[in-house]
């Protein structure tokens, strides 16, 4: 029925494909998270013009003095922040500080 | 040899069968097969020893290739999920898929690379389905940043959800808000899927520039597999005409693509076997330009074996060919067999394949003349052939029977197959020569519209189609 060369192509083909379950399976349960990392910026996005006293001082990467310089830059002005872009005119916010802030808030 | 596939084949199918309803340790199994492979390559000499161990080992070889896709990598996300019910979470990652509109709402798959939850980052893998209510123009291969809650598909009891699930999606996202979505600079995914579907895009413009909206659904449907413009009650008309099927990218249009390559390659005097090989390039492209479906797949790799046989100047096996392309599907994806579209596409051409010529010697339609008669006849018997094979697996998933499809078909795959040729031809010429699009588009518009016509006229027959 079946010609020599024929088996035994068979059996390699079975053989390698038994191989490649087997790889295959070891290489999904040796997927495991290696690390967690703490980034600075929180889930959700906040409205820079709603955000209170008590929700910045919530997150852990803004100190709390900062937090009442951007409530009170904020309240200085009748229209609070027109653009993200204010943030880099208060006092401690520097470029570096404002990249992770930046993803941070929105306005509306 | 070629029984020997079909027969490894079956197996291998019972093996992946049997996974659904017996649980074994995935490495007692594989030992098993290893063993019962080593017994085979010893007793190679004795041919029914041989083939009782290789077809046990094929039988495990189908089991455990199911057992395996079913396991998920330990940091996937569906993992992460399940362990832990998770509030609002970010996901960055690429677009796996086109964007594509559903019930009103925009969907695509999102390939995760990071997951965020809480103040904690890691990385992950996976896949999820995304749910927009609103447009963006996204593409394949974007790189994404989603914020949102996880939710997992509910049941995977038939249906969407367990297409879902074939594909490896547990989790879908809902967003609502476009703030919730950040684009990030960078592409992902693979370069060809992302050409493919740019290519995809582009012909999709040529047929909705030049047709009308019924129109332009119908040969999107039939030339590129789109079926998202298709209306509800079109769609419920072709499934009672037993008709459907014109509505999916099969053999009949892979075959077409490799004609019309081979047509113009043979026009710009490309050696044959140069020909053979720039064809089958061709039809791959094709494969993935349509969405890569199951018919498509089995379509393709027929095509492919069918060039290749040509290539090395053999009568090509329509068994054999169908059996490697069964095999490679299921090689490749095990959960395939349980897909209703997987079923179908086999069954109709296995009939078509076996059944056909084994009715048409006992019928003597050899003898039958004249030819015109012969080929009425030949269409009928072909027609009957497929409707058989579908039959139980139709009436079982869809509780429906369309004694009418035998008739309608007669009727309506000829229509769909000028309609395909033309529509083929308009692509062709929108791409290179609008004004000659403009022009093909008219029949192609006009041949739609007889074919919607002869569709519901044979539908107004008694008895045309009964639901069980």
């Amino acid at each position: 029925m079946l010609t020599t060369e024929e088996k035994k192509a068979l059996i390699f083909l079975l053989t390698l494909f038994f191989c490649g379950l087997i790889l295959g399976n070891l290489a999904k349960s040796s997927q495991e998270i290696k690390k967690f990392t703490r980034p600075c910026v929180e889930l959700t996005k906040l409205n820079l013009n709603r955000v209170s006293l008590e929700e910045l001082d919530s997150l852990k990467c803004i100190p709390k003095k900062l937090s009442l310089e951007i409530i009170n830059y904020r309240n200085a002005r009748q229209k609070g922040f027109e653009s993200i872009e204010e943030l880099k005119e208060i006092k401690g916010i520097g470029p570096k500080r404002y990249q992770r802030l930046k993803e941070l808030f929105f306005l509306e | 040899m070629k029984n020997f596939l079909a027969i490894v084949t079956s197996v291998y199918c019972l093996g992946i069968l049997s996974c659904r309803h017996i649980q074994f340790n995935f490495w007692i199994a594989a030992l098993f097969g290893i063993i019962l492979t080593a017994l085979a390559a010893l007793f190679k000499k004795n041919e029914l020893i041989f083939l009782c161990f290789l077809l046990s080992a094929s039988f495990l070889a189908g089991y455990l290739s199911l057992h395996n896709s079913l396991i998920l990598p330990k940091r996937d996300i569906a993992n992460f999920h399940q362990i832990k019910k998770a509030g609002e979470t970010i996901l960055d990652g690429f677009m796996a898929s086109a964007l594509e509109e559903k019930g009103g709402a925009f969907e695509f798959i999102l390939s995760v690379r990071q997951v965020q939850s809480g103040n904690l980052s890691w990385s992950s893998c996976g896949k999820v389905l995304v749910r927009m209510d609103f447009w963006l123009p996204l593409t394949y291969g974007k790189n994404l940043k989603i914020a949102g809650v996880l939710n997992q598909n509910p049941g995977f009891k038939g249906g969407y959800n367990d297409f879902l699930k074939r594909q490896g999606i547990y989790l879908s996202m809902q967003i609502k808000d476009r703030r919730q979505i950040t684009l990030v600079p960078g592409q992902g995914g693979n370069k060809l899927i992302s050409f493919c579907l740019g290519l995809r895009a582009k012909l999709e413009s040529v047929i909705s520039r030049y047709l009308d909206e019924i129109s332009a659904g119908m040969l999107n449907a039939m030339v590129l597999g789109e079926r998202k413009q298709i209306s509800r009650l079109v769609n419920d008309y072709m499934v009672k005409s037993g008709t459907v099927h014109i509505l999916v990218v099969s053999g009949f249009n892979v075959g077409i693509v490799a004609f019309v390559c081979n047509l113009i390659f043979k026009f710009m005097r490309i050696r044959r076997k140069l020909r053979i090989i720039l064809a089958i390039i061709c039809l791959f492209v094709y494969c993935l330009v349509t969405g890569a479906s199951n018919p498509v797949i089995r379509a393709t790799v027929m095509g492919i074996i069918f060039l290749f046989s040509y290539f090395l100047k053999k009568e090509p096996d329509i068994g054999a060919s169908l059996t490697a392309a069964a095999l490679l599907i299921l090689v490749i994806r095990p959960g395939e067999l349980f897909d209703i579209g997987f079923q179908l596409s086999f069954a109709s051409v296995l009939s078509i394949a076996f059944l056909y010529p084994q009715l048409s010697r006992y019928l003597g339609l050899e003898k039958c003349k004249p030819r015109a008669l012969k080929f009425i006849f030949s269409g009928c018997l072909v027609s009957l052939c497929a409707w058989a094979g579908t039959l139980f697996i139709i009436a079982f998933n869809f509780h429906i029977v369309t004694p009418i499809a035998v008739l309608a078909n007669i009727l309506v795959v000829p229509l769909a197959t000028l309609i395909t040729l033309s529509g083929f031809a308009m692509l062709i010429a929108g791409l290179c020569l609008p004004f000659l699009a403009q022009v093909f588009s008219f029949p192609v518009s006009a041949l739609i519209k007889l074919l919607l016509s002869v569709n519901s006229a044979v539908l107004k027959i008694p008895f045309a189609y009964f639901y069980i």
